[in-house]
């Protein structure tokens, strides 16, 4: 059943177009999806949101940085809107933009437990890496995926992510400590492994 | 008074660039309202001491988009001027370089070109910027001097763009690649 905070209109402005899904920019008007979103038990587990949080704190993340469009920003993020279902449904985007090193660490949440399983993460990631690489000119992508999120360590690998260290037990989750697999893909084995998908295409 | 350390951040031959201090914020306002000075580094309105206090407060830019030292004098130990990264660009990774040597007894002794030189390194290979920018005027010589001795390159002229003393002037956007930076620097020493 869709959610009712989606049934109000609210006009959307895709900012990278997918096929099954945009990458739209945030609206406070999601505001209340977000924090369910954020608070839901079996979303939560495996985006590791391990306290509360308020629809203030979230409606926070909607106010304006000080300096506009030229702020240097940390994080950049996206509303994963399902274009046929026209609704949003979670979300996707890089954090800790470290812009000397030049990286970043992807981070994405179907918050509609209904819509998982379907390759959206994947396809919303991939859309988000030629960003980070085409637009945003970043070296390095990193993803850091506890062992137990089977479905995120699928989707790094079909990525094309190179899994390059295990951390051990460096994770507290639902009562017992996970390790942490870090994966990584640079700018230029991104471009090779890209040309060769435009090959098979 | 004198400081145990001056705190150098960047070691040069003549001068070594270090941070701004609050206690020479009289200082720097001297420089800046300087008529031989401030001419050519356009302060065209007093420069007050409140106004240079503001380089001490706490940025609203969580990653910096300016970056200042100030030129320390190694034999005579003193600061003789300031230099400063400004308008970084993160995303396209460009930024632009100024300097002003504040004490004239100091001009003409090849200081901005070092000073030019750390700053350009720092740049490329500190903060791994693609390209830097400087402003000159065209009746500023010895600023542009210091750009090409750096390698810079004069990539346009903006036509009669800055008024000083009466007369428009143009302004020459010298820039420098990191790419031919690293060739020239290459060059420098086969030599």
């Amino acid at each position: 059943m869709p959610d009712e905070n989606s049934q109000e209109e609210i006009e959307v402005f895709p900012f990278i177009e997918g096929k099954i899904i945009d990458l739209v920019a945030p609206n406070s008007k999601w505001a209340e999806l977000k924090c369910k979103w954020r608070n839901d038990p079996k979303v939560r587990q495996y985006s590791r949101n391990m306290w509360p949080r308020s629809l203030d704190d979230v409606k926070k993340s909607f106010e304006t940085v000080p300096d506009g469009h030229r702020h240097t920003r940390e994080h950049v993020g996206f509303i994963i809107y399902h274009k046929r279902d026209k609704r949003p449904i979670g979300d996707i985007g890089l954090n800790h933009i470290d812009w000397v090193s030049r990286n970043a660490n992807i981070f994405a949440e179907i918050g509609e437990p209904e819509y998982w399983g379907k390759g959206i993460v994947g396809e919303a990631a991939q859309l988000v890496l030629k960003y980070a690489f085409t637009e945003l000119n970043l070296h390095k992508i990193k993803a850091g995926v506890f062992t137990p999120n089977e479905r995120s360590q699928r989707a790094a690998e079909k990525l094309g992510l190179n899994k390059e260290a295990v951390v051990k037990e460096a994770m507290y989750v639902d009562g017992k400590y996970h390790d942490i697999h870090k994966w990584g893909l640079t700018k230029e084995e991104w471009l090779k492994k890209n040309k060769i998908l435009i090959h098979i295409d | 008074m004198a400081k145990k350390y001056n705190f150098t951040f960047i070691q040069g031959d003549i001068i070594d660039l270090v941070p701004l201090n609050s206690e020479h914020i009289n200082l720097y306002a001297k420089w800046k309202n300087n008529p031989n000075v401030r001419i050519y580094a356009r302060y065209i309105i007093p420069q007050t001491v409140e106004d240079m206090k503001k380089f001490f407060e706490p940025s609203k830019d969580k990653i910096k988009r300016e970056i200042n030292f100030e030129i320390w004098h190694k034999k005579t130990k003193k600061p003789i001027g300031t230099g400063i990264v400004s308008g970084i660009d993160w995303y396209g990774q460009t930024a632009s370089l100024g300097l002003i040597i504040g004490e004239p007894e100091y001009w003409g002794q090849k200081i901005g070109e070092e000073a030019t030189g750390l700053m350009v390194k720092y740049a490329f290979n500190e903060l791994n910027l693609y390209k830097i920018y400087a402003g000159i005027n065209s009746a500023n010589i010895g600023s542009w001097r210091c750009a090409e001795k750096n390698g810079f390159i004069r990539e346009a002229t903006f036509k009669k763009d800055s008024y000083v003393n009466g007369k428009y002037f143009d302004t020459y956007i010298y820039s420098l690649f990191k790419a031919d930076w690293l060739k020239l620097k290459k060059e420098k020493q086969v030599k």
